[in-house]
């Protein structure tokens, strides 16, 4: 199980957006729904409503119980962020507890404390990740963002004086290489989650197709096994396989089939949205029984699935011919999960599909947290707004406001801008003053 | 000496831009004052240049104006060129800039103050303060001895400790050819209050029969130029032209060869100085790839033969500035009738002021104009005026008196001064109040009149007319909003404008929304009351539009400002201990210690603070039990 909590004045109608129920949410009590996003539907969930000031916080509060899968979690977590909740800072939860007074005076201390460790060792943490390349990635973006900002408060400020004026365009492309770099962060998260949890490759198929097999296999050979993650549902079970540098999550599914029985079917569906999430889809298909074509999937689906032509050793050459047809096109392996044929080479495949992944970002470094994820897309949504109104011709005190805001989604990371950061940079790239 | 009286309650030190706003906001209230100057005819002198407002500085003084101050009054009585700056701007950042007249400004200032009832002036020099438990209970004067007051205000401008630096030469002097103040630094050193030295500069001022203007490009104001004042009426100022011209890389040369007996590259100021105001040998050497900087030549009054060569402030000896501007053109012959100087002066930094410019060490004494370590007219008489009506509010008793960050760029001018206590003379940026869109020249009357109108700095009918402008804004916008109007009345105008054509309904307001649509396209549409009423207020069609128009961005900033207001309503105790919290960094336990800040959100706002840190704070707060409440 996992536990999402969202607190203050919008924590309900938030949650109303994500959270489909018949029942309404009401004071104190339960309620199962449905958690969707706008891909659909993501889990069955119960939600509990605590109205302020009779929660946890003194504040609107939602708990949803959700099955603790962390791809389900992060999926509910991206379409809260998306109506305008934020990932809670170090100790919160409990900093807001006591500011409503829902803590005695004996535990101020304690929250305190809390708060100082807890954010002395975010910023320690920060303070390590941002000495390596990423630091020097963010901070770059920082200081071409202000400059492009000082450039617009120059023209503001100084227009008395003899400054050289940076064409409109200039500024506006100026600005679209920011957003390059900033989309090119936030895309590279995809990546880097995967380099800090795992590959998340989900087998799926038909029933007795040999998935259970082909897991199984997976952890002979490779016999590295890492203990079951915690919180795994027992709808599926998980496990993670270390190769070289790299972890892959394997995870064995109820087989995909139509069904009109009302259990399964939610469980298929649970399937899809797993599927939506997996870094490579392991497609396995039974290549010993004649089929009739492509299974039916998505494109967005079908880009990352690797079929796996299972039960190779009892096929026929006809069908071997009928199977090339069909998946000629698409990345496919054969193998005998039971034999234990073929299978290492599917790992090495998954892998060497990541590193291809990874050679893509070429220098951009790669980030791996959510919540520098967040930030960034802060931060280019006010980039993206800024070059709208650039290009609209809107006022500079307009575009200002929206490259603050964008500075301040890279403040998150790197600590407050003073606008004498701003100031120190025009005072030492123009020649100012009378 | 003289029929001086023994006691006065408010007592003003300094007769500069600060000090006769000061004088005259208490006076007017109704408080017995005094202005000691050291030289009656100097008050209101412009020491620098013949100009009032300029960017953000324009700003400051509609601020002065609307809360019954007299700078804009006067600069729009004796103003002798008029224009409005970044008109190819935002409204939001335009602002109004005057060429003086310095003659005529200062002439009206001190009849002004002459006439004020309630208000002596003594020509003196003050020497001291006296205090008792903390309080100021007496200044004490070079020639009238000690003086009584509940409450006195510095406003000494340059004059403290003032130095004078030309070439290698250095002189005692508050202004070139006037004493400086010696004993009030010291003073208030020991008493507590820490100070520190700034220098500023000036250019050489040049006689005009020397100029060949033949050669150099005319610059006038604006042929219908808006008024500073709200106030002012039948505003018809004369245009009076500056002249252009520019440096070249042989004056670059000249002023190079003089470096070694430049008092700044020697290493004889000791102060630092504004880098937004640099010195010409400063620009020269910071930005050698320049081969040319350009120079403004301003006449200092109506028919002035004294101009003052804007862009060439220097501490050169005076052999180099007459070469250097000898090489300039239409200067070839340039008299020199005082050359440029360098002035380092002592200042108290602002740190230790509270927002109502009381000192927090001592009661009753407030710190205005550059002593506070800015610069410029404007953010003088601002101070002064804000220091001025405080002092009167402690004589009567009453809740003292301050501007948040989001009601004025006065508000950000103090807030900046005591949590960022600047250490480098502090000029106001628009750049500075991130409220920008709501701070606008144009709507500082119905911002700030209120206030004017209740300490009796404003007339009630002039204070009624701000009402009733920004009554008729609200009206109109709400009349935009209920408004509605068909596709089928609506579009054959759209499509006039190549603008894209409506499906159903839409309200006025959405359409002004769009960048491409003016209020001045849908005169056609309104009903006839309003185009009457948009042609009798001056610029009020242009305030509804732009309302209207940046909407979504001031919604924005109202919004930041709801979050922020309760941080500015919970108030630090005077007692904490900074030193011994131990939940918050050492960083921000030493800056808290030393700033101590009056506000959870001035707190904030001090660098090196950081929101943990106010968090901890917060906690610590309500464990003292300390209750929320407003000043």
């Amino acid at each position: 199980m996992a536990v999402i909590r969202l607190s203050g004045p919008d924590a309900r109608s938030i949650t109303k957006k994500i959270f489909r129920s018949r029942q309404p949410l009401s004071h104190r009590k339960a309620v199962i729904g449905e958690l969707i996003d706008r891909n659909g539907f993501i889990d069955t969930a119960i939600s509990t409503f605590f109205a302020a000031p009779d929660s946890y916080t003194g504040e609107d509060l939602v708990e949803i119980s959700l099955h603790g899968n962390p791809y389900l979690c992060d999926l509910v977590i991206d379409a809260c962020n998306e109506f305008g909740a934020h990932l809670a800072g170090p100790g919160e939860f409990t900093q807001r507890a006591f500011l409503n007074g829902k803590m005695d005076l004996s535990q101020a201390e304690g929250v305190a404390d809390l708060i100082y460790s807890s954010s002395r060792a975010a910023q320690k943490i920060s303070a390590n990740l941002l000495k390596g390349s990423f630091g020097r990635e963010i901070k770059r973006l920082k200081s071409q963002l202000v400059e492009a900002l000082s450039i617009i408060e120059l023209e503001m400020d100084f227009m008395d004086e003899e400054i050289d004026h940076t064409p409109l365009e200039k500024l506006q492309n100026k600005i679209a290489a920011i957003i390059k770099k900033t989309d090119g962060l936030i895309k590279s998260y995809e990546v880097g989650k995967i380099l800090r949890e795992g590959i998340f490759c989900p087998i799926i198929g038909p029933p007795n197709s040999g998935k259970s097999s082909l897991f199984n296999a997976f952890l002979q050979e490779e016999r590295v096994i890492v203990s079951p993650r915690p919180g795994t549902t027992r709808d599926y079970i998980e496990e993670v396989v270390r190769i070289g540098n790299y972890q892959i999550r394997f995870m064995d599914t109820a087989g995909l089939r139509k069904s009109t029985d009302e259990i399964e079917s939610r469980g298929i569906q649970k399937t899809r949205v797993l599927m939506l999430s997996a870094n490579t889809i392991l497609y396995v298909i039974d290549s010993s029984k004649p089929l009739k074509g492509l299974p039916d999937l998505p494109s967005h689906l079908l880009k990352k699935t690797l079929f796996i032509l299972n039960k190779s050793d009892l096929t026929d050459s006809k069908n071997l011919r009928r199977l090339n047809e069909i998946f000629g096109k698409y990345p496919h392996l054969s193998c005998s999960a039971l034999k234990n044929e073929g299978v290492h080479r599917i790992a090495k495949t998954i892998i060497e599909q990541l590193e291809a992944k990874i050679h893509n970002f070429g220098d951009t470094h790669i980030i791996s947290r959510q919540r520098h994820k967040n930030a960034l897309i802060s931060t280019k949504k006010f980039l993206k707004l800024a070059w709208r109104n650039l290009h609209n011709k809107s006022a500079p005190e307009i575009i200002a406001i929206d490259l603050r805001e964008a500075l301040g989604g890279l403040d998150i990371i790197l600590g407050k801008t003073e606008n004498e950061d701003i100031l120190n940079h025009i005072f030492s790239h123009f020649c100012i003053g009378k | 000496m003289f029929h001086v009286k023994l006691d006065f309650e408010n007592i003003v030190i300094g007769g500069g831009h600060a000090g006769v706003e000061a004088a005259l906001a208490s006076a007017r209230m109704g408080i017995s004052t005094l202005l000691i100057t050291m030289e009656k005819s100097a008050i209101a002198r412009m020491s620098c240049n013949p100009a009032i407002g300029g960017l953000a500085k324009g700003h400051l003084v509609a601020e002065i104006d609307a809360l019954g101050g007299e700078m804009a009054k006067v600069t729009d009585k004796t103003g002798i060129q008029f224009r409005m700056l970044n008109r190819s701007k935002g409204r939001a950042v335009w602002s109004p800039r005057a060429q003086a007249d310095k003659l005529q400004y200062s002439l009206e200032m001190i009849s002004l103050v002459v006439a004020q009832k309630n208000l002596e002036i003594l020509e003196d020099t003050a020497i001291g303060i006296i205090t008792e438990h903390n309080q100021i209970v007496a200044v004490q004067t070079k020639k009238c001895g000690f003086i009584t007051c509940k409450t006195a205000i510095i406003t000494a401008g340059t004059f403290l400790n003032g130095l004078i630096h030309i070439g290698v030469k250095q002189k005692r002097g508050g202004r070139l050819g006037e004493k400086s103040a010696l004993g009030i630094t010291e003073s208030l050193n020991a008493v507590g209050i820490k100070s520190g030295r700034l220098k500023t500069g000036t250019p050489p001022r040049i006689h005009r029969d020397s100029i060949n203007f033949d050669q150099l490009t005319p610059q006038y104001g604006d042929k219908n130029p808006k008024p500073f004042s709200f106030q002012t009426k039948n505003f018809n100022p004369i245009n009076i032209p500056c002249y252009i011209t520019y440096t070249n890389p042989g004056t670059h040369a000249i002023l190079f060869s003089g470096l070694d007996r430049s008092p700044l590259y020697t290493g004889r100021i000791k102060g630092v100085g504004p880098r937004y105001c640099p010195s010409i040998e400063d620009k020269i050497v910071r930005f050698r790839e320049r081969t040319s900087h350009q120079i403004f030549l301003e006449p200092e009054w109506e028919d002035s033969y004294q101009y003052y060569v804007n862009g060439f402030s220097t501490s050169l000896p005076v052999d180099i500035q007459e070469k250097g501007l000898h090489s300039i053109r239409g200067l070839e012959n340039a008299e020199i009738i005082k050359p440029g100087y360098a002035i380092e002066y002592d200042f108290f930094p602002s740190y230790q002021l509270k927002r109502t410019l009381e000192t927090k060490v001592i009661g009753g004494l407030y710190l205005a104009g550059q002593v506070n370590g800015t610069s410029g007219y404007e953010e003088a008489a601002a101070l002064g005026l804000v220091a001025g009506i405080n002092a009167a509010l402690k004589n009567r008793d009453e809740q003292p008196f301050f501007l948040t960050r989001s009601e004025a760029y006065i508000g950000v001018l103090i807030d900046d001064l005591i949590t960022k206590s600047p250490t480098e003379p502090y000029r106001m940026f628009t750049s500075s109040a991130e409220y920008r869109l709501l701070l606008r020249f144009d709507n500082a009357d119905q911002r700030l009149s209120h206030y004017g109108h209740r300490f009796g700095l404003i007339q009630h009918n002039q204070f009624l007319l701000s009402q009733c402008r920004k009554h008729l804004i609200e009206k109109s916008i709400r009349y935009l909003h209920q408004t509605s109007l068909s596709p089928s009345v609506i579009n054959p105008r759209l499509a006039d404008k190549l603008e894209n054509p409506v499906k159903s309904g839409i309200s006025l307001f959405k359409l002004l929304c769009r960048p491409n649509i003016h209020l001045a396209d849908l005169y056609p549409l309104l009903p006839e009351s309003f185009l009457r009423t948009f042609s009798k207020l001056d610029g009020l069609a242009e305030q509804v539009e732009l309302d209207v128009k940046y909407h979504g961005y001031i919604q924005r900033q109202i919004n930041l400002i709801k979050t922020q207001s309760r941080q500015e309503q919970i108030r630090l105790p005077d007692n904490i201990e900074y030193l011994k919290i131990n939940s918050i960094t050492k960083e921000a336990r030493e800056k808290l210690n030393l700033m101590r800040p009056e506000t959870i959100a001035q707190a904030g706002r001090i660098p090196g603070v950081s929101p943990a840190d106010i968090t901890a704070l917060l906690i610590l707060l309500k464990k003292q039990g300390v209750s929320r409440e407003t000043e």
